[in-house]
């Protein structure tokens, strides 16, 4: 209880440093916004020139686009910070988090919030409200768990990727161009129904590098277009789990690799 | 602001900004790694856009995959970071040695980026490669069109470094401004044709985008390229990149001469 009211004021520390600059605040969040907006506005260019990609209607890309969005949004918001990792090793900040009586990695997530993370999730939302009038779908209660269950799994998806990866700055130290590299991989063919991928591909983009389960693969489900889908329908059901599973992972990985910590002196 | 010739000066500029980018070795290749997936994606996309059609709209579907290539492999040469030195310098206080270098600020920041881009031309030997395997490469279809990119690339050059000085010039006012670059860097990408050819676009908002100087750094260069110049004719999209040129070099002089009188010196 009293990890999570730490946790709480941390967060709350982090919004309120964040909205000193109001100007500047209201500009990143517009940015990320516009940022998302651009990237959509490609897919929505295409769609409508030629109906279709791969089957898919624009309702469908939109919903797709809309629950990544929101996944990334809600990622970005809890774990923007993983792409700060290395200042914080080799600036030996990470020093100071070991000597307070409290979760290292929490610590590194509250540092700081990146605010435009607002912006993805303003877009996201915005996206999957207007698409789920225009896609087929029966909005029972089941299909909105569903749904929650999924952006929140994408989430951690995301998450896990990131701290994994993170961990390895404890030996190598230089590591954020591969994380960004990554994350640009998530934000570029996350949007996409699979079946336009070759199949290496498809697989890769499944099994090596979880991008499927943030949301294309729970997408299938609820939008029926399980026609679509590269693996059992299974996997479609189970990515929220898949997500929560490998943050698990994750945040062993980051505690084992922390071991390999050197200080850089203060 | 009358530009002073200093010769020895810019060279040595330019070669400390050629050596800066070969400090960076690691993320230069991931740049590269980033523009390969980059093209890969949109390839596969536009691929399955086009279906069974060969053609749409005049275009054909090889013109558009190799258009989207060498647009995405140019921007990679075209990012010049400019904006992001002039914030670093001021927030740093650094700015009042440049400003008391007896070379003209503006011409400071031309002969850096003439040497980001010189040092990244051998980059050209792994990004072509890399190109050619995920995307589509071809020749141009003609000698002349192959020429004409050629000029067209060098204003292309020239228009987005001045864009992104007038961008870092606006930093002598607002001294930070994360979120208006991204907003800057984002209508700019877009803007520029390289993820959507204009000629795919609704009337409306290529009608929008064409009155915009972006397009002089993607659109007009690989149009040319492929051969279906953006205005129809190679010499009006030439001109059309030589007005921005040189109305951008009036735009920089006032604001420099405003922002100058604006200097704040942090620290030191």
């Amino acid at each position: 209880m009293e990890r999570i009211a730490i946790l709480g004021a941390l967060a709350s520390a982090s919004i309120r440093s964040e909205f000193q600059y109001r100007a500047n605040a209201i500009t990143s969040i517009l940015g990320g916004l516009l940022y998302q907006m651009t990237g959509f506005v490609t897919v929505w260019i295409i769609v409508a020139r030629f109906n279709e990609i791969g089957g898919w209607s624009l309702g469908e890309i939109t919903f797709l686009y809309g629950m990544r969005l929101t996944s990334h949004g809600i990622f970005y918001a809890c774990f923007s910070q993983m792409f700060e990792a290395d200042r914080v090793l080799l600036t030996g900040e990470y020093d100071r988090y070991l000597l307070r009586p409290f979760s290292p990695l929490l610590q590194l997530f509250t540092r700081k919030l990146r605010i435009n993370c607002f912006g993805d999730l303003l877009g996201g939302t915005l996206l999957l409200s207007v698409a789920s009038s225009r896609v087929d779908v029966d909005w029972s209660p089941a299909a909105v768990l569903f749904l929650l269950a999924a952006v929140v799994g994408g989430a951690l998806v995301e998450g896990s990727v990131q701290i994994t990866l993170g961990s390895l700055s404890f030996r190598f130290l230089q590591t954020t161009s591969v994380r960004t590299t990554v994350n640009e991989v998530f934000n570029l063919y996350g949007n996409y129904p699979f079946s336009i991928f070759p199949k290496l591909l498809e697989y890769l983009l499944t099994f090596a590098l979880p991008v499927a389960f943030v949301a294309f693969l729970p997408s299938t489900l609820i939008l029926n277009r399980r026609d679509s889908l590269h693996v059992s329908p299974v996997l479609a059901a189970i990515a929220p789990l898949v997500g929560g599973t490998l943050f698990l992972i994750a945040l062993r990985i980051w505690r084992w690799q922390s071991r390999n910590y050197q200080s850089s002196g203060h | 602001m009358t530009v002073r010739p200093n010769i020895p000066a810019w060279i040595e500029i330019a070669r400390a900004n050629i050596r800066w980018q070969y400090m960076y070795r690691f993320n230069v290749f991931m740049g590269i790694v980033l523009t390969g997936v980059t093209i890969y994606l949109l390839t596969i996309v536009w691929r399955a856009a086009y279906g069974a059609q060969t053609e749409v709209g005049g275009i054909a579907l090889q013109q558009t995959l190799v258009y989207l290539t060498i647009a995405n492999l140019q921007l990679y040469f075209l990012r010049p970071e400019v904006s992001g030195d002039i914030q670093a310098r001021i927030r740093e206080g650094q700015i009042g040695f440049d400003l008391s270098r007896p070379v003209g600020y503006p011409s400071q920041l031309i002969a850096g980026a003439a040497g980001d881009m010189i040092g990244a031309l051998p980059m050209v030997v792994v990004s072509v490669p890399v190109a050619m395997i995920v995307g589509e490469l071809q020749p141009p279809p003609s000698f002349g069109a192959g020429l004409a990119y050629v000029v067209s690339f060098l204003f292309a050059w020239i228009i987005a470094v001045q864009l992104n000085m007038v961008i870092g010039l606006v930093s002598f006012w607002t001294l930070e401004m994360t979120g208006f670059e991204m907003m800057y860097r984002l209508i700019g990408n877009f803007a520029t044709g390289a993820l959507v050819p204009f000629w795919f676009m609704p009337d409306a908002l290529r009608a929008v985008v064409q009155l915009l100087p972006f397009q002089s750094i993607a659109f007009i260069p690989v149009s040319i390229y492929v051969g279906a110049p953006a205005t129809g004719a190679v010499w009006s999209a030439l001109a059309i990149q030589l007005f921005w040129a040189v109305a951008l070099i009036g735009v920089i002089r006032w604001v420099w001469s405003k922002a100058f009188l604006h200097t704040v010196i942090q620290g030191g």
